[in-house]
């Protein structure tokens, strides 16, 4: 088989894995050669589909022994299947580099023979790009569970980035369609790394998961906890959510012509940014009574609208955390704002000089004491008002996020 | 009365040491190469380094480092009539040096917005320039970026290619940047062979479409997101589209 005719099904057989970003590495070893990373990742290019390319995505097999319902490459499924050798993955990764289409490689893997195999061989490639060419480029690869500690450990060690997917938001769904996984099991490999790295006095990789979403029944406030709960052990960097695409005939999976849910997910994205960036809790954004996001508003518009009490805000006194609630400011409005009000008392005019967009916010706030709009601040007549706004593109998607991670993310 | 300069920073600078000895503002400054109409009253700025120089020094002193590359980005958005702003901008820098603090004011918002344009332009080449390899192993990129922004890529490059040779061209402004493995020089460029690619160069860019093609989901496909990301303007040059 052509390199050619590899690449094809390899790259297939990959794209579904949507946490493709190459920022924030913290790797201290210098590999020497060719290559560096930066804090804040770049996209080389942007597919048909509108999404950010950073990182050759391939898998070094498709092959695979298991038989997860969800996936493409299980085993029940007749397709055509391929295998890179590490030296094959290793010369294209430098050679696409030297052009500057990519910031490094995403490596991942069907299970070929067994998990300490696969294992191995992903270790391989790390060590020929690291040691034989000199990479220091950027390298995030998936561990395989179920490998030895030994194998996990050294892949991590020559990382910028590891990964291990729970794919599904409950034990339940885990346990129906990917019998051989469980949560403890897919989240041990990423335990092993990061002990050893605290044993060792070395900082801890970052680590990423991902979610498929609406292939199982659980609510926006269920996957939300896991996250939450995900950040706050200071286990994850980021969690990914992926919207399911049915690529199987399953009778517990949602049929091949069901769209995949692309709203739901850019919703959780936002929610998942305004846990990570904007101190907001779980409870406040969904919670038992509220256990999905409203899909027609941003999740912070609709938190708003929940709590009008919390409403109007002054923007000339009020605390950056208390501005950052305001819905359509992001941190780049608020940046403006405060730096702004140093000199000066603000007016109307001067946010609408410096751009700050007022669409939505102009409902929550008072400038100097005025209400840039009369305004009922009912939910029904305010709904009835935002939802006549016309509406952004969803443009949310996770490289995108991560990219402009300190500067923006308007919600 | 209408100001030209030669399009040079050292021409700009020069035209705005001249507005303090003629203690007068023109109604416009432009480079020379722009039309103007038949009746206006033109005066040709003769570009003085050593007075340009002492300038930059000045602003460097007097209004800080932050301030001086400012007025150096909005310099490079080229693509845009900014020397009216920036002359205004760097006098009342001088006369009132806090005001340039208070982005709420016109002139400086204006020039905040030329600087990102140009940032914003660095951030795609950076990250859209592709590079060719020669025969010899050199990596070589040809641009034609909307704002002059070569002048300020090598730093990146250099970062990751430090032991490659690399040579980034701009066709339409007819210069580059070229590195030889240890130091970067920006090259007036006005006459030049189309260089020979290395063997496995069009294999690479086969691969690379490849790549490019089957990455995409069509469950999703999104044309205007993949536009608004990737203008039409920068594309000529990738080899993917
Ligand atoms: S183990 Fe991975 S590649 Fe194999 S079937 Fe399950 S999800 Fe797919």
């Amino acid at each position: 088989m052509t390199i050619d005719e590899k690449l094809t099904i390899l790259t297939e057989s990959a794209k579904y894995d949507v946490s493709c970003s190459s920022s924030g590495s913290t790797r201290e070893e210098n590999y020497g050669g060719l290559g560096a990373t930066g804090t804040s990742g770049v996209c080389h290019a942007y597919s048909a589909d509108g999404r950010c390319i950073s990182l050759l995505k391939i898998l070094l097999t498709n092959y695979c022994i298991y038989d997860c319902s969800y996936c493409i490459n299980r085993i029940s499924n007749d397709r055509p299947r391929a295998a890179f050798t590490p030296r094959e993955v290793a010369e294209l990764t430098i050679n696409f580099y030297k052009r500057n289409y990519i910031e490094g490689l995403f490596l991942s893997s069907g299970i070929i023979s067994n998990e300490d195999h696969t294992m191995s061989l992903l270790l391989k490639t790390l060590q020929l790009l690291r040691h034989e060419y000199h990479f220091n480029g950027y390298i995030h690869v998936k561990l395989i569970p179920g490998a030895a500690q030994e194998l996990i450990i050294a892949t991590s060690l020559l990382a910028d980035r590891v990964s291990s997917n729970i794919e599904l938001p409950s034990s339940k769904s885990l346990q129906l369609l990917a019998p051989e996984k469980t949560k403890e099991k897919v989240f041990l490999p990423l335990l092993q790394a990061k002990n050893y790295a605290l044993e060792n006095g070395k900082r801890p990789i970052g680590m990423s998961t991902q979610m498929i979403i609406g292939a199982t029944p659980e609510s926006d406030f269920e996957i939300m906890r896991l996250s939450d709960s995900l950040y706050s052990k200071a286990m994850l960097k980021r969690v990914y959510y992926s919207a399911y695409i049915p690529v199987n005939n399953d009778k517990n999976l949602p049929a091949l012509n069901v769209p995949p849910p692309l709203l739901r997910e850019h919703r959780l994205y936002q929610a998942d940014w305004l846990l990570r960036f904007y101190d907001f809790k779980v409870d406040e954004i969904v919670n038992e009574e509220h256990p999905y996001l409203d899909e027609r508003f941003d999740p912070k518009l609709a938190w708003a609208l929940r709590n009008l009490h919390y409403f109007p805000i002054e923007i000339n006194r009020a605390e950056k955390e208390t501005l950052l609630r305001i819905p359509g400011f992001g941190a780049r409005s608020v940046q403006k704002i405060l730096r702004a009000r140093r000199q000066k008392q603000l007016s109307t005019n001067d946010l609408i000089a410096m751009k700050i967009s007022l669409k939505s916010a102009r409902y929550f706030i008072t400038v100097g004491g005025k209400q840039p709009e009369k305004t009922l601040m009912s939910y029904e007549a305010l709904e009835y008002k935002l939802l006549a706004l016309p509406k952004p593109l969803p443009t949310a998607q996770p490289t995108l996020f991560d990219h402009f991670a300190s500067i923006s993310g308007e919600l | 009365m209408i100001w030209r300069y030669d399009g040079s920073f050292e021409g700009f600078l020069s035209s705005v040491v001249q507005s303090y000895t003629d203690k007068t503002l023109p109604d416009l400054l432009t480079k020379s190469e722009v039309d103007i109409g038949l009746f206006d009253e033109i005066l040709d700025i003769s570009t003085n380094t050593k007075d340009a120089l002492k300038l930059l020094h000045a602003i460097e002193k007097q209004l800080g480092e932050k301030i001086k590359e400012k007025i150096y980005h909005t310099f490079l958005c080229d693509d845009q009539p900014f020397e009216n702003d920036l002359l205004r901008y760097i006098r009342l820098g001088f006369k009132e040096p806090s005001l340039l603090e208070m982005i709420s004011h016109p002139l400086v918002y204006a020039i905040e917005e030329y600087q990102k344009r140009t940032l914003r332009t660095i951030h795609k080449m950076n990250a859209f320039s592709r590079f060719e390899t020669l025969e010899d192993g050199t990596l070589y990129a040809q641009i034609s970026p909307p704002r002059n922004v070569l002048p300020l890529m090598g730093g990146h490059f250099k970062k990751r290619f430090k032991h490659e040779r690399f040579i980034i061209h701009d066709l339409k402004r007819s210069m580059a940047l070229i590195y030889d493995g240890h130091s970067l020089e920006l090259h007036n460029i006005h006459d030049y062979d189309l260089p020979q690619r290395s063997f496995d160069e069009e294999k690479y860019q086969h691969l690379w479409k490849r790549f490019f093609d089957h990455v995409a989901i069509s469950e999703r496909l999104n044309p205007n997101l993949q536009r608004s990301h990737v203008p039409l303007l920068y594309r000529e040059w990738m080899c993917e589209f």
